[in-house]
């Protein structure tokens, strides 16, 4: 199986299966005077009722990534160049704050990280499920409070109790729950997940997962799933892309990523999982750290400090995209050995 | 609902407590000023020839106890008559009882403190938004500075200059007398309308001096709510303005709630200031006009009348706060 | 044993050992050129209580002839209500408002963190009495109490004056020094300390006082402008005889004498405000660098 190089996609007309469209994204955070890119010319398809993972370690830029897509990186970080599509919804990087914040939690939802600090702690779930149905007009908003209860009972939550309870009546892993009822309960075309599941245990953490699924698969929702979590995203996602120090090095569907990996971090990624391999004497956990956001490569490869197959060439030449042919599997290596599985 | 009625409870008996010490202070105090002079009242009624039983009759009807008897049933009459809110005679204003002249006197202080803590709390808040808001640029620097250096200046010093500059030297506002002398006080629109003209610098006095700790403190509240995750959910989760707006105001307020305490005790600390600048026969007045003239039955009760003030509003203070804050109301 | 065996030395706020305690001082002195303007303004007081009175007469002069005069020579800031110069008034009454002050700061800070530590350190029934009168003494409030304390004690002298200042104006300290050991407690500087045998003496002279002493350097300052409010206005209301003259007296008697009802004279009500008020500010101006120099965080940035 050979590889050839492709040109990136151009940015037309959205094809029917291409729920979002990232062109060229590039982040930049401003520290101490100097631009420092968090995130630096992504391009990203993120495909039409499929669940689409990030995945990369902290630092990768993945949080930056998920607030790019709702458009809202926040001061000292700008979107420095690039654009973010949606089919339903046009360009997000050019709306102005008033039709931001109205596709903002009504077409494009997003459960974050800290999700269980996501409530106002001075006012009950319920009050709180109301405010976020006036401030996007629904007609009616009892009706938003049953289709929450409906959601919390699925989660396996008391919903009387939930939506008549202040934040500090609730546990880190019923508050993050309830930060996904939030996320689902306006019914949005497009759901980002980051790291929803960081403050459960793993047993709950797999019933909350298996409960999305049911519900995108009910759906059809589009979802993008932000993790560092290669079993989360074994279990879940549809496809994959790999990012790592703001760049993406890799994207593939599933199962060819995880059984056919390119990129040498990808590899160092999936041998890290003791489960996928077998024997956990296997495990090779990735060594180093990846870089801070000031020591980012600014020419060459990013990883390459890591990189057991670092070249010369490495050092000077950004490598491009190559994709694997008769797939869309596509990957960012000059290493001749990528190309082979 | 639950926690909150034994929480008033106990507020409510802390008070008491409080109250009860306080009493006994100012119940020693009297027997360790110089002199004794409740004892030398007695003594020289009776030289005086007033019959011994009229003689006591009297002292007891001023201090609230009898001199010369034990000193632990003395403390049990003046607390026996406390409970009958009875804090004795004045001596300077013969014959008058201290609670009825203490009642005349609370309303002045009362009314121009609490304008005093409301403007001061209105204005330190919104100034401490401001200051939150433009905190990189040099309007909110310059507020920061303006609230800095006048949060520096001490009520007296405050009174002081505001009578001065704005009575004399640019004759703006009345002075001297809470309303105006030619008036007959009564519900009359006129009469009102006198008694806030008149209130404008005293008000302004109690304000301006405490005002700028409420808008440093609101500022680095503003700015630790706007860091914290829901503010930033309620932005993603596309909540309009107006609503986001409450859910900030009401969560930087909260710990202002914290310093009001002590900012009660400040302000009534400070109507002895401002009551003898601007002439309010207030509870401040009373206490200096009371002490200077020796009148020590009058000194007490205003003392603790003052002090009394300041507990029911600090207990009043902490039910607004249990009212906004439901993690110490629900638990 | 040093504290330097407990804490590690990146934890000790103790002074550091290079670049010296001046060298620091110097720096965070001249990065905003204010806190030299607030040094600057403090030692020029200073002097002033110190030398001023040596120019002047025990007895000012007083001039029937000369009320409220304009500024001259011979009286830059004019005259009072008797004729006598405002600006001798003024330097005469310096040395009693500072040396007061500085007394009263003194046992303020003495007391408050001889109650903080105490309360802080052995916590259970002795921190709850503690705390209890903390609490009571910070509900009531300041000036009310000391008017009525000035029946029973005569605080004419600054070292009155300064005793009945720190016995009634500790609570805050108290509170805020405790709730400094708490922390100390809390990161295990006192088990660790208990743990190699010290005395409690020992853990509190020399491992708990050396780590908060920074944090009382501040508070000595600021309780220096507190002090200054509370003898001026208790001078102003008048409810403690006075021997001599100072800036409070200046304020009672002009209130007094009707100044307040003649615009004529402006600078003998202005002035003695006026010195309080910049002697706040040089304090202010002088603390901001104070907690630069006392706060190794803060010099880093």
């Amino acid at each position: 199986m050979g590889s050839v190089a492709v040109e990136p996609a151009q940015a037309s007309a959205l094809d029917r299966d291409v729920a979002c469209r990232v062109r060229g994204l590039t982040v930049t955070y401003k520290v101490d005077n100097r631009e420092l890119s968090a995130l630096r010319d992504v391009d990203l398809d993120i495909r039409q009722g499929q669940i689409t993972a990030v995945i990369g370690e902290s630092g990768s830029g993945k949080s930056t990534l998920a607030l790019a897509l709702m458009n809202a990186v926040s001061k000292p970080g700008r979107i420095a160049a690039g654009k973010v599509t949606y089919r339903d919804l046009g360009e997000v990087t050019a709306m102005d704050s008033e039709r931001l914040r109205r596709a903002r939690g009504r077409s494009l939802s997003m459960v974050f990280q800290a999700s269980q600090n996501s409530l106002n702690p001075l006012t009950r779930v319920g009050a709180q499920l109301l405010d976020l149905a006036r401030s996007h007009d629904m007609r009616d908003p009892r009706a938003v409070l049953r289709e929450a209860a409906a959601l919390a009972e699925r989660m396996s939550l008391d919903a009387d109790r939930v939506l008549t309870s202040y934040q500090h009546q609730l546990s880190g892993g019923m508050r993050q729950r309830v930060g996904i009822i939030f996320g689902l309960v306006l019914k949005p075309q497009v759901l980002l997940l980051d790291e929803p599941t960081t403050a459960l245990d793993v047993l709950s953490q797999s019933s909350v997962l298996e409960i999305v699924r049911s519900i995108q698969r009910e759906r059809q929702l589009t979802t993008v799933l932000i993790t560092h979590d290669m079993g989360v995203v074994a279990e879940l996602a549809d496809r994959v892309v790999v990012l790592y120090a703001g760049r993406v090095v890799e994207e593939a569907p599933t199962t060819e990523l995880i059984r056919h990996p390119r990129h040498p971090y990808t590899r160092a990624l999936i041998q890290a999982i003791p489960r996928l391999t077998g024997d956990p004497s296997l495990a090779r956990p990735l060594e180093g750290q990846p870089p801070s956001l000031a020591a980012i490569p600014t020419t060459g490869c990013v990883f390459r400090g890591r990189c057991p197959h670092r070249m010369e060439v490495c050092e000077t030449s950004t490598p491009g995209i190559s994709q694997v042919s008769d797939t869309d599997h596509r990957y960012a290596c000059h290493w001749e050995g990528a190309a082979n599985d | 609902m639950k926690s909150l009625i034994p929480r008033l409870i106990r507020r409510l008996f802390g008070g008491i407590i409080m109250i009860l010490a306080v009493a006994s202070f100012t119940f020693f105090l009297i027997h360790l000023i110089p002199g004794n002079p409740a004892l030398s009242k007695l003594t020289s009624l009776e030289m005086s020839g007033v019959q011994p039983r009229q003689a006591e009759l009297e002292v007891s009807a001023i201090y609230g106890f009898l001199p010369h008897q034990p000193l632990y049933i003395q403390y049990l009459q003046y607390i026996w008559q406390l409970l009958h809110l009875n804090l004795g005679k004045s001596i300077m204003y013969a014959g008058i009882s201290v609670s009825h002249l203490l009642l005349l006197a609370l309303p002045w202080t009362v009314f121009t403190v609490t304008a005093g803590i409301i403007v001061s709390f209105v204005v330190g808040i919104l100034a401490g938004v401001l200051i939150a808001v433009y905190r990189d640029r040099w309007f909110g620097n310059g507020i920061t500075l303006f609230s800095t250096f006048l949060h520096g200046i001490p009520q007296l010093i405050m009174a002081l200059l505001l009578a001065y500059l704005l009575t004399t030297i640019w004759p703006i506002f009345p002075y001297g007398s809470p309303y105006k002398a030619s008036m007959t006080p009564g519900f009359t629109l006129p009469f009102i309308g006198s008694l806030i003209f008149h209130a404008i610098l005293p008000v302004a006095a109690y304000a301006i001096s405490s005002y700028g700790g409420w808008a440093l403190t609101m500022k680095s509240s503003v700015v630790s709510v706007l860091g914290d995750d829901f503010i930033l959910a309620s932005e993603l989760r596309g909540l309009k303005p107006r609503i986001r707006i409450g859910y900030i105001a009401r969560n930087a307020i909260l710990p202002l709630f914290t310093t009001l305490t002590l900012s009660i005790g400040f302000m009534f600390g400070g109507s002895v200031f401002i009551e003898q600048i601007f002439d309010y026969r207030g509870l401040g007045y009373m206490l200096i006009t009371a002490t200077t003239n020796l009148d020590y039955p009058l000194m007490a009760g205003a003392f603790l009348i003052i002090t009394t003030a300041v507990i029911v509003a600090n207990i009043l203070a902490d039910f607004l706060y249990t009212a906004i804050d439901p993690r110490i109301r629900v638990q | 044993m040093s504290a330097a065996v407990i804490f590690p030395p990146d934890q000790a706020p103790t002074t550091a050992r290079n670049p010296s305690l001046a060298t620091i001082a110097w720096r965070a002195l001249t990065r905003k050129s204010g806190r030299i303007i607030g040094v600057l303004i403090l030692l020029f007081f200073i002097s002033m209580a110190i030398f001023g009175p040596m120019l002047y007469p025990k007895q000012l002069p007083i001039n029937g002839a000369n009320l409220y005069a304009p500024p001259s020579w011979a009286h830059p800031l004019g005259t009072d209500f008797e004729g006598t110069g405002v600006l001798a008034e003024i330097v005469t009454g310096s040395r009693y408002v500072l040396s007061a002050a500085a007394l009263a700061a003194l046992f303020t800070i003495a007391v408050g963190t001889f109650m903080g530590i105490v309360s802080g350190y052995f916590l259970g029934l002795t921190d709850n009495i503690i705390m209890r009168i903390t609490d009571f003494i910070l509900t009531i409030p300041g000036f009310p109490l000391l008017i009525v304390l000035s029946t029973i004690w005569s605080f004419g002298s600054p070292i009155a004056m300064g005793v009945v200042l720190g016995l009634t104006g500790w609570g805050g300290l108290a509170r805020a020094v405790r709730s400094q050991t708490l922390s100390l407690r809390e990161r295990g500087f006192i088990e660790a300390a208990r743990g190699l045998g010290l005395s409690n003496g020992h853990i509190i002279g020399r491992e708990i006082l050396p780590n908060i002493a920074p944090y009382i350097a501040m508070n000595l300052l600021l309780s220096v402008t507190g002090a200054i409010y509370a003898e001026v206005g208790l001078f102003f209301l008048g409810v403690i005889p006075f021997q001599a003259n100072n800036w409070g007296v200046m304020l009672n008697l002009a209130f007094g004498n009707g100044a307040m009802y003649t615009p004529q004279s402006l600078l003998y009500m202005i002035s003695p405000m006026a010195c309080i008020m910049l002697v706040t500010f040089g304090i202010v101006l002088t603390l901001d660098a104070l907690d630069e120099i006392l706060n190794p965080r803060l010099r880093e940035g």
